[in-house]
């Protein structure tokens, strides 16, 4: 009998894994598909998924996310030099073409997001990376030194000590309605010879519209998570409020690295592409629905004292909620709380109308941020190559695998500093780790991170192995 | 931290600081049932009626390992407030697992009862008195009494479930912690079950 190698038992396991078992199957049975609108071909960039459904809830425009969600991260078995990567190279293109042959880049078809991190291009790619990677011309300036558009993620203020700080060479998204689209699509990435999986991640999205207990809530309540009876009935996510709402996600392109001038890709290797945050939270939801009253859940997700109506859901968030950093303080002196979308938005929206380098207008309160992030029963990853480095453990347990696309690792840094009370004047508000204060964040528990370049589509497969001498 | 806070709210609601002031707007429709209240359980429960000068209300069941009898092995004991409210609680826990259950009255008042909440903000403590419970779910009728869940609760009912109703121009609650061995769905049905077996005690 044939031994296995390591990267093939890794690979065997990780695709076992990728269809989700018996609990997200469900996902299909009580889940049903949105209609979806067409796309006119794929895009330059890779994070960007046309044809998702808009529709109207309490008279707020709300982006219909794909159902089913799969997230593979790995570390490559390849020798570094440029004929191997070439042809490691041309071997992944062919996959993903595979992957997305026949179908169209919206959640009816499929959405495949590629993304590099640090490890990959400092050990394949380092002089290439040194040259074409764009330079965070804001972050430059305010720091006095170069500042690349990806850097190492860090341990936020709110995380907790023992947060992983991931160092994956590569990770793929995989979005789409279609359960087989996205468990197929990651069989097909984990058959690489020159992949060794390092985790795999499940998840789903999709609110009760269209009336009737959305699929958080069923799977919450299928799988018995604490708190699951307390998840309103027809809420997008876990945490009882919608997340997609149009006014409160960047406009598609928003988050390219060249659209704000954030960086100097115009032109350069990586226009098209963009920044990855990738990281996974538990989300203590008996402690969120028996512990913070609706007043509380508002004041402390939004803003304190935002009007809201008992028991709804989708919560105006345009550019006329904005809240600004003297907004923050005033709350936090007069009531010891912050809103998680205030503080946030003091980084995240567009301080003044500003022109993108495409010609688009974006009016001042815009959204930057790019958000594509799902629920979960993992605990925390459905499988994971270092079960005790990733504290693996047996049951479903509710979280959030927090997916966001932004201009820059230090866009993405102001933002989550924001969060937890670090606001851009330099402020920082003093609040202790879980402070109730913090509200969402005093029952949220990241256990993992990682920031990743998102090339644009075309130079998706190993960026810059092409450009090595 | 739980204990904790149970502990300060003990306290608290000794020296009538705590879950104080109410009206009397609406009317109670519960009445007693034809389950009696165990008669090792009785002399407690009739000796916080008398002290209160109200009638207060037995539960006849109570979710195993407990009972209800004032001062027995499960007692936290029943305190009473300045304003004569009182709290019988009941708990039983070993490692990893906690059956609590309490037991409440305001006499002569029935608007929801204030409770104290402290925030430090920017090096302060700022206090503002907030309702003891939230989050109010549409009233039902169980055996008589019409109820109302409360799912966010404060101090010694944090993390309880609590179903509240009028008698008479008093509010009443009963409540149990959500914890292991039981979750949401087991702890309504056990408020449920108390409820069917209120016996209402009055001072004699």
């Amino acid at each position: 009998m044939p031994r296995l190698t390591r990267r093939e038992l890794l690979a065997g396991a990780a695709a076992g894994a990728v269809a989700g078992g018996a609990l997200y199957e469900l996902v299909d049975r009580l889940g049903r598909t949105p209609s979806r609108a067409s796309a006119a071909g794929f895009p330059t960039e890779q994070h960007v998924l046309d044809g998702v459904r808009v529709v109207q809830d309490d008279g707020i425009e709300v982006m219909v996310p794909p159902l089913h969600h799969r997230i593979v991260t790995a570390k490559l078995r390849v020798d570094g030099d440029k004929a191997s990567l070439e042809s490691a190279q041309k071997e992944l293109e062919r996959t993903l073409d595979a992957i997305e042959d026949g179908r169209e880049p919206t959640p009816a078809g499929i959405g495949v997001t590629t993304a590099w991190g640090l490890p990959y291009f400092d050990r394949f790619v380092p002089d290439e990376a040194a040259a074409h990677i764009p330079v965070d011309v804001r972050a430059t300036r305010a720091k006095g030194h170069k500042i690349k558009a990806l850097s190492h993620s860090i341990r936020f203020p709110s995380d907790p000590r023992d947060v992983v700080l991931e160092a994956n060479d590569v990770v793929f998204l995989l979005r789409s309605d279609d359960k087989d689209a996205v468990a197929d699509g990651a069989k097909g990435l984990l058959a690489l010879e020159f992949l060794e999986p390092t985790s795999v991640r499940i998840g789903f999205a999709g609110g009760g519209f269209e009336g009737g207990m959305s699929l958080p809530k069923r799977m919450a309540l299928a799988a018995g998570i604490p708190g699951a009876d307390l998840v309103p009935h027809t809420s997008e996510l876990f945490l009882g409020f919608t997340s997609t709402q149009k006014a409160g996600l960047g406009p598609t392109r928003i988050a390219n690295f060249e659209t704000l001038g954030y960086t100097n890709a115009k032109g350069g290797y990586f226009e098209g592409g963009t920044h990855l945050a990738l990281s996974h939270i538990f989300e203590d939801l008996e402690a969120w629905y028996l512990t913070f009253d609706f007043r509380d859940r508002v004041d402390t997700t939004f803003d304190p004292g935002m009007k809201a109506k008992p028991g709804a859901q989708t919560i105006p968030q345009g550019p006329r909620q904005v809240a600004s950093v003297r907004n923050v303080k005033r709350s936090f002196q007069k009531t010891g709380t912050i809103g998680h979308s205030a503080s946030l938005q003091t980084t995240s929206r567009l301080l003044r109308d500003t022109r993108g380098s495409d010609g688009t207008h974006y009016p001042k309160g815009t959204a930057i941020p790019h958000r594509a992030d799902f629920n979960t029963l993992d605990n925390p990853f459905a499988w994971s190559a270092q079960p005790q480095v990733d504290g693996m453990a047996d049951g479903p347990k509710a979280g959030v695998h927090f997916v966001v696309f932004n201009p820059t690792s230090d866009d993405f840094k102001r933002n989550r500093l924001a969060m937890d009370g670090v606001l851009p004047d330099g402020t920082r508000l003093p609040f202790q780790r879980g402070a109730r204060g913090q509200g969402l964040n005093s029952v949220l528990q990241t256990t993992h991170r990682q920031n990743f370049l998102v090339p644009p589509r075309r130079h998706r497969s190993f960026p810059l192995v092409e450009l090595l001498p | 931290m739980k204990r904790s806070l149970l502990a300060l709210a003990f306290v608290l609601l000794t020296a009538g600081s705590a879950c104080s002031g109410v009206d009397s707007s609406s009317k109670a429709r519960a009445e007693t049932t034809k389950v009696s209240c165990p008669a090792a359980w009785r002399p407690g429960w009739q000796k916080l009626a008398n002290r209160i000068g109200a009638p207060v209300y037995c539960p006849s069941w109570v979710p195993s390992p407990l009972d209800a009898k004032i001062g027995g092995q499960w007692s936290s004991g029943a305190s009473v407030g300045k304003d004569r409210s009182y709290l019988a609680g009941f708990i039983w826990f070993e490692k990893g697992s906690e059956v609590h259950i309490n037991l409440r009255g305001y006499p002569g008042r029935t608007a929801i009862p204030k409770c104290r909440n402290d925030e430090q903000a920017g090096g302060k403590r700022v206090k503002t008195y907030i309702p003891c419970f939230a989050d109010a779910k549409k009233p039902k009728t169980v055996a008589g009494y019409r109820v109302t869940l409360y799912t966010v609760n404060r101090d010694a009912d944090q993390w309880h479930l609590l179903y509240a109703w009028r008698r008479n121009g008093s509010l009443y609650t009963v409540s149990e912690h959500v914890a292991p061995p039981f979750g949401y769905q087991r702890v309504l049905q056990n408020l449920n079950k108390m409820v069917q077996s209120l016996v209402l005690v009055r001072p004699s």
